[in-house]
């Protein structure tokens, strides 16, 4: 398998804070790869500088075969994001929202009309998709979320938080989406979660962030056998070992 | 540029959908066409004068009479400026708060959204999301304009039934695309208060603060400093009776101040660019001088100059300061 993201000694720092503190890793094509840590420990910087959205103060990161410093614009060209609290344009509807965005990723008029119907109904909205945005509870918009990132049919798909404030039943459909866009499609998938029953269901492998660095990366045996887990402890516990805490 | 116009049709249609933004429209093209009424009442009534005014030799004054002569005289004096003055006034008050109201949110209220990180990560350049949120905010602007001067120039011609010759469409013409860049100069304050500023409360704020200087505060100042640095002369005559000058520096340190407002830079330049004739006594013997377009035009320059200066300074800011901004 080629790698999809290479991750080469990324750091940033806020002032003397040091966001993300020289990371590197690879993320290989189809995989999905969970990104865990504390809050503040960096997960969401590491996300941004993939997308060439905020300049790293060292290092670099390969995406799709392109530096996101040397050529910004190439390197996001077939990438999805959700972005940690997405906020949609209030006055138009889910439609609109979405078809805005497809015209913004240069998708042809009549693929992007259906695409964004058959997201809409993937991700839930079915009833709501003539319904200005500034009536959707919370979980509606993050659902709207996913689909948007989705709408430019992306190769490498990056999701902070994907399942944040959406209902249980609601979880299970993205999960299942997850799952299927990975294996049927062949899609690359990162994504950031507090949930970690949500990782042990879906991801191939795991990155466990503190402080800005990795403390942990493999697949979840390999995580175990690291910290030399016993056989009754469950991921809640070893996740806590490797932030520290246990 | 990618991704420019699919973000101006956008912003555009965001703009448009706005409550807010109808309900200015609304109170814009009331206020136009009132004064364009009035304006037209006033113009035609110094044109059909007739045999109601006349003046005194010598003094300058109008008054109650039967002659002829001298009326049509004052009528023709009776500029496009003096007609459409309230009508200038207006739209320089309301157009001012409207291009606000269309553009103090325009970045902030992204960022604080959570739409400007989803924006950026599309393959588009961030001067596409700059150019293409100002050229949105543009066409709603110049949708405002048309509306408000087809509409008020309609009342006004159809009230007067003013002749419409190259010269006067000319200037109607040259009244309307100031006004656009008028708006646009606006545009560009709330833009840039919006990229500079976080959140939309503090721009709106700082936007009508911005806006009061322009029609309140700077000429103010101007008659203030004036004052200052030229008093009025107080001289007593031989009988002891005291006489006031006002000092020439006065005059002129007091345009060019009041000039530098937005508001009156605009007043000015479109006064003058209506200006058909001036009236001047000459020993007594009123004389109407017509005033060409291109005379207008020349004498209005400068200001005009600076008008678009403003403009482009106030962009440009906007523009580098928002390209070098971290978006979280
Ligand atoms: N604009 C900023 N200025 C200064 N420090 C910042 C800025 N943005 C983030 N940080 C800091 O960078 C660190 C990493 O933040 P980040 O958002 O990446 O954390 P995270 O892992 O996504 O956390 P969470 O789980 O809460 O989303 C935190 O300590 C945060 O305070
Ligand atoms: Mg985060």
């Amino acid at each position: 398998m080629a790698s999809v993201i290479e991750i080469k000694n990324l750091t940033k720092k806020y002032g003397d804070l040091l966001a993300v503190d020289h990371v590197n890793y690879t993320i290989e094509e189809g995989e999905i790869f969970g990104l865990l840590g504390h809050n503040g420990a960096g997960k969401t910087t590491t996300i941004l500088m993939l997308l060439g959205l905020i300049p790293p103060t060292e290092g670099t990161a390969i995406v799709n075969g392109v530096d996101v410093i040397k050529e910004p614009l190439q390197s996001r060209r077939h990438v999805g994001l959700l972005p940690e609290n997405a906020g949609f344009y209030e006055n138009l509807t889910a439609r609109q929202n979405l078809l805005f965005y497809a015209e913004l990723a240069d998708v042809p008029d009549k693929e992007a009309s259906e695409r964004v119907e058959k997201l809409i109904d993937q991700v839930g909205l079915d009833d709501k998709r003539g319904v200005k945005v500034s009536a959707y509870s919370r979980g509606m918009r993050q659902r709207l979320g996913i689909a948007q990132s989705l709408v430019r049919d992306p190769k490498v798909l990056i999701l902070d938080e994907p399942t944040q404030g959406i209902d249980p039943e609601g979880t299970q459909d993205i999960r299942k989406l997850i799952r299927t866009l990975s294996k049927d499609r062949g899609m690359t998938i990162i994504f950031t979660t507090h949930v970690l029953y949500e990782v042990n269901k879906l991801c191939d492998r795991v990155a466990i962030m503190k402080n800005g660095a990795i403390a942990g990366i493999g697949t979840i045996p390999e995580l175990r056998k690291q910290v030399n887990a016993d056989e009754g402890e469950d991921f809640e516990q070893i996740f806590l070992r490797y932030q520290g805490v246990v | 540029m990618a991704g420019m116009l699919t973000m101006a049709k956008k912003e555009f249609l965001d703009i448009i959908g706005e409550k807010k933004f109808m309900l200015i429209f609304a109170t814009l093209l009331i206020v136009i066409l009132v004064s364009a009424y009035q304006g037209g009442l006033s113009y035609s009534e110094s044109q059909s004068a007739t045999g109601s005014f006349t003046f005194e030799s010598g003094q300058g004054r109008g008054r109650v009479g039967n002659t002829t002569g001298p009326v049509m005289v004052f009528g023709s004096a009776q500029s496009l400026s003096n007609s459409l003055e309230s009508m200038i006034t207006n739209f320089s008050l309301v157009g001012g708060v409207l291009a606000i109201a269309i553009s103090f949110d325009t970045i902030n209220n992204e960022r604080q959204r959570g739409s400007l990180k989803t924006l950026l990560s599309y393959p588009i350049y961030r001067d596409s999301i700059v150019y293409g949120k100002y050229l949105g905010g543009l066409l709603a602007v110049t949708m405002v304009s048309v509306v408000s001067f087809l509409g008020g120039m309609g009342l006004f011609i159809s009230v007067t039934g003013i002749e419409m010759t190259t010269d006067t469409v000319l200037r109607l013409a040259m009244f309307f695309g100031v006004s656009l860049v008028y708006m646009a100069i606006f545009l560009a304050i709330g833009l840039l208060l919006s990229i500079v500023l976080p959140s939309p409360s503090t721009s709106l704020l700082a936007s009508m603060i911005v806006w009061l200087s322009s029609i309140q505060l700077i000429p103010n100042l101007g008659y203030a400093i004036g004052q200052i640095l030229y008093p009025v002369r107080m001289t007593f005559s031989q009988t002891g009776e005291p006489s006031f000058t006002q000092q020439t520096g006065f005059t002129t340190l007091r345009t060019i101040i009041s000039g530098l407002s937005p508001s009156t830079a605009y007043e000015n330049i479109v006064n003058s660019l209506l200006t058909t004739s001036s009236l001047e006594f000459t020993s007594g013997t009123p004389t109407v001088t017509s005033i060409s377009v291109t005379t207008a035009l020349m004498s209005s320059l400068p200001s005009l100059l600076y008008f678009v200066g403003l403009l482009i300074a106030i962009f440009a800011a906007a523009y580098v300061v928002f390209m070098r901004q971290e978006i979280r």
